[in-house]
């Protein structure tokens, strides 16, 4: 955190907005979902290739809006922010990937009976 | 010599008027932290989305590659980029204390936000007509929950961003007008990456 200043107009908070950085933060993610969208519809790959080129489009939209529109760097306006974002992400990777990787296993061992009813959650 | 107050209903962890304390800063970072656990609420969505998007949660229904269309989702984040854009672009006014620069940021977002919220309530409602409703299966109630967490979300911003536009004219930028701005920047800017993440992982990759 920063000193306490008289004048709120002068907080790090408000003098860091760039009308560059957002514009530069906007037409990026633009540029990377078109991207996205061009692979997704002129696809030719497998799927696991297909999602790792998606993912990686995703990624690189997700870091350029983090440093250019949430201005997340060290400085010390901001270095706390940037601590608890790098800390937050692998509780995202971790909930995600191991709820999906466990219900993988259990899609996998999962018998499907043909013209079996739905079952529903009062049976 | 610090003072030490008595622990008791009375104490006050931080005193408002202190001039060691950073007010705008304290807030902003209080309202980050808001929005990292707003974060794993979608995490959680996001999770639901995965399980449930496949033919067995489907029942006998419609799944992602039959309800997305990857080109109405580009219109979409035209739409939901632009606004947050516009709105970033505001605050830039808000270094100089231009009053209109930055109503008229708001302005277009709003404007912007309400394209966007069209797009996804024609998505939302067309559904619905079809007999695909959220209680239809377990892949739509996902999909529903997921899709309107986030309009919801936008819904609220919307909201944010007219109590703006009385407060600029009335309080002027006072230190607590310029956090609630920064705030919302930072809300808004968030929509924007929850967005990304739906578009890509909703009508890209689940739709495959």
């Amino acid at each position: 955190m920063s000193a306490p200043r008289s004048n709120p107009l002068d907080h790090p908070e408000v003098r860091q907005a760039s009308a560059w950085r957002y514009m530069a933060g906007f037409i990026s993610t633009i540029v990377l979902m078109q991207a996205a969208l061009y692979v997704t519809t002129h696809q030719q790959l497998p799927f696991a290739e297909y999602a790792f080129t998606i993912a990686g489009l995703a990624l690189a939209a997700l870091l350029s809006q983090a440093a250019l529109l949430f201005g997340l760097d060290i400085s010390r306006a901001q270095i706390w922010k940037s601590v608890s974002l790098v800390l937050t992400v692998p509780l995202f990777i971790l909930a995600v990937g191991l709820s999906v990787w466990m219900f993988q296993n259990l899609a996998a061992r999962t018998m499907i009976m043909p013209n079996m009813p739905q079952p529903t959650l009062l049976q | 010599m610090a003072i030490q107050a008595p622990p008791g209903a009375g104490t006050r962890l931080f005193h408002p008027h202190f001039e060691g304390h950073d007010q705008i800063s304290a807030r902003t970072l209080g309202f980050w932290l808001y929005m990292l656990s707003d974060a794993l609420i979608f995490t959680g969505l996001f999770v639901a989305y995965a399980v449930l998007n496949n033919p067995m949660a489907a029942a006998a229904g419609p799944i992602a590659p039959q309800i997305v269309n990857q080109v109405e989702g580009l219109w979409q984040t035209y739409a939901v980029l632009g606004s947050v854009a516009a709105y970033s672009l505001g605050t830039v006014a808000l270094k100089s204390g231009n009053k209109g620069g930055v109503m008229l940021g708001i302005v277009l977002s709003i404007l912007l936000a309400l394209v966007f919220l069209y797009f996804e309530a024609h998505d939302l409602l067309g559904l619905l007509a079809a007999g695909n409703g959220p209680s239809r299966s377990g892949y739509l109630s996902a999909f529903f929950v997921l899709v309107a967490t986030h309009g919801l979300h936008m819904v609220f911003g919307i909201l944010w961003m007219l109590v703006m536009l009385v407060q600029i004219p009335t309080l002027g930028f006072s230190a607590n007008v310029v956090a609630r701005l920064i705030n919302l920047r930072m809300f808004w800017q968030f929509q924007a990456t929850i967005w990304v993440l739906v578009y890509v992982y909703v009508y890209m990759i689940g739709a495959f």
